[in-house]
């Protein structure tokens, strides 16, 4: 009889106890929401959910979805935003900034903020965004078919590419800077387009056509319609696979650079912890981490370590970091809707 | 109190499905249309309508539309008229053999269809090949992304639709009108200019409809063999909503293209022919 008291007396206080270890953690775990795209979300949740919870005592809850729709749902929430910290493409971190949706970090509480290329380190200006991941965007061409190597953007107007050439529409991500750097192909940039304008109508007959989705110049390189082409970094590996040779190529004019940024929201109640998400995000370690799973290229300086094969998939490396120029997002919302009507009249048949 | 019976149980059958399409399909439907009438504060504006009819790539993407539905509706009747004609004349067993053959396009995917076609007109594809071969060219030829490449995807989807149309009006003519045309002297050509050719005039207003209206509004052969540049208004439809995210561009060409159909269903109505 005593033995069975004794035998429920322990089980009760073992229960108990675990039910107070069960709420404890379920009420005082702070939870950090955090707005991103949800690609690779196998590799974010090894290479940074993880380590970052246990390092905490804490829960990272993820929000997914595009740029867009991610900025369209912070939108209409206003005040009340329900997300800690946001990933955004830089244009779309620019408008939320206009929009008054983000707050400024403080650098003091950023112990790995030094670490970064400058560029990346506060790229929106007032300390509204860092960058921490890095891509590029250049041209290749097809050794076998083009003779005369591709060096520049105003080699697409060689009369031994006509009809072999392919650039991205104006509509998407890539318009501005495909915009930019024909610009600087022929004495112009940013502030004066003036040359891109004047040169464009001879490009028309040099295009098979253009594309709106990376995938369509995948298959358009694959069907060999294309010798010559403006690329996005991240599609290199499936350019690759199609099988036709193809040569990178880092043009004159330079290559444009885009970061992904993260932000802190408005209106948080986790200001701590997002800064110390955000100073994980940027250390060398997840940096490295991330770059050797090919999910983004660093943008914190100190990671050299990268084995070679996986390097070239990157955007890394010194002689690409230097070359990359970066658009003022401030510029590119002010004008793109004037460019896309402008490039429409031009390029549209 | 019979009527009233018989109204209530027309309502019992027809209220879902019209519920249905009321709450999935007109509410969302009205919502957007009204909003191209809307201004950022809400006010009432024509000012899209009048972006949209100012806008010179629309002007360009519209007569294209226009002219390329109209090649195709014209080439797709002088092809369908012979072919109707003589499947319409064929021994009954024979017939459904070469009728199951004209509808075989029809009942292919329209993806792997215009697949098709990228291998033909590709440079690595049929068409090249032969060029190649002969010498013709120095160079593989541009031959997709062009408005012929979309002319004939075009013609290719719509073509049975047109010969299914001529066969059926066809059908109803007797061969005695034709043998009583003949025997009063009239050779062949004047009894297919006189006789079928007015009497099938519904089939070809019915085939012209189909198909100019489908070409108006067919999205995947212009996405795949116009490409981004070679738009027609069903693909400048997708770029502003999917690319540009300009939801009310997007509607309002969606409404130019409702009305641009509906006028041309009424205009070549007005040609049937009133004989008989």
């Amino acid at each position: 009889m005593r033995k069975a008291l004794i035998i429920i007396l322990v089980a009760s206080f073992v229960f108990a106890a675990a039910g107070v270890i069960n709420t404890a953690t379920a009420q005082d775990k702070p939870v950090l929401v955090v707005s991103t795209w949800g690609f690779n979300q196998d590799l974010l949740d090894k290479n940074i959910t993880e380590p970052f919870e246990e390092l905490y005592g804490v829960e990272i809850v993820y929000e997914t979805g595009n740029n867009s729709e991610r900025l369209s749902r912070m939108l209409e929430r206003g005040e009340n935003p329900g997300v800690d910290v946001v990933h955004f493409a830089g244009s779309f971190a620019y408008t939320a900034m206009q929009e008054g949706l983000l707050q400024p970090y403080d650098p003091e509480k950023l112990e790995n903020l030094d670490e970064l290329y400058e560029w990346a380190q506060d790229p929106l200006g007032d300390n509204y965004a860092i960058g921490y991941a890095v891509s590029s965007y250049g041209l290749f061409y097809r050794p076998d078919m083009v003779e005369e190597p591709i060096t520049s953007w105003a080699d697409l107007w060689r009369e031994d590419v006509r009809g072999f050439v392919s650039i991205p529409d104006m509509g998407t991500t890539n318009g501005p800077a495909t915009l930019v750097l024909i610009a600087r192909a022929f004495g112009g940039d940013i502030d004066n387009l003036e040359p891109a304008w004047e040169q464009l109508p001879d490009l028309v007959d040099q295009l098979v056509t253009t594309y709106t989705r990376s995938s369509e110049l995948i298959s358009l390189v694959q069907q060999e319609e294309v010798w010559v082409g403006a690329y996005p970094s991240f599609s290199w590996g499936q350019l690759v696979e199609t099988g036709v040779p193809l040569e990178p190529v880092i043009p004159e004019e330079g290559l444009a650079g885009f970061l992904s940024v993260v932000s802190i929201v408005k209106g948080t109640e986790q200001e701590d912890l997002a800064h110390k998400y955000i100073d994980f995000l940027i250390s060398h370690d997840v940096q490295l981490a991330e770059a050797l799973d090919l999910v983004d290229s660093p943008t914190n300086a100190t990671v050299v370590d990268i084995p070679e094969d996986i390097a070239a998939q990157l955007t890394f490396g010194e002689e690409i970091i230097d070359s990359l120029i970066f658009l003022d997002e401030a510029t590119v919302a002010e004008n793109l809707e004037e460019w896309i009507t402008r490039w429409n009249e031009i390029l549209v048949q | 109190m019979r009527v009233d019976a018989q109204t209530r149980s027309l309502v019992l059958l027809i209220g879902p499905a019209l519920l249905f399409i009321a709450a999935l399909f007109l509410l969302p439907l009205g919502t957007v249309l009204a909003n191209t009438f809307r201004n950022e504060v809400g006010a009432f504006t024509l000012q899209g309508y009048r972006d949209f009819v100012q806008d010179p790539v629309v002007q360009k993407v519209y007569l294209r539309t226009l002219r390329l539905s109209a090649i195709v509706t014209v080439i797709s009747a002088l092809i369908g008229y012979p072919v109707a004609y003589a499947i319409a004349r064929m021994r009954p067993g024979r017939r459904s053999i070469v009728m199951s053959l004209v509808i075989l396009p029809l009942m292919t995917n329209p993806v792997a269809r215009t697949y098709s076609w990228l291998v033909i007109l590709g440079r690595l594809g049929l068409v090249n090949n032969v060029v190649g071969a002969l010498n013709l060219s120095e160079r593989p030829l541009r031959l997709l992304y062009t408005e012929t490449a979309i002319v004939l995807g075009l013609l290719h989807l719509f073509l049975p639709l047109m010969i299914l149309s001529l066969i059926s009006a066809m059908e109803n003519i007797s061969i005695e009108i034709e043998e009583a045309a003949q025997s009063l002297g009239a050779n062949r050509l004047t009894v297919f200019r006189k006789i079928i050719i007015p009497l099938s005039a519904d089939g070809l207003i019915l085939g012209g409809t189909l198909v100019f209206t489908g070409c108006i509004t067919a999205y995947v052969t212009p996405a795949l063999l116009g490409g981004t540049r070679v738009l027609m208004l069903a693909t400048l439809l997708y770029q502003r909503a999917m690319v540009l995210i300009d939801w009310n561009s997007a509607t309002i060409i969606a409404v130019a293209m409702v009305v641009t159909t509906l006028g041309v269903y009424r205009i070549l109505r007005l040609f049937r022919p009133r004989t008989i």
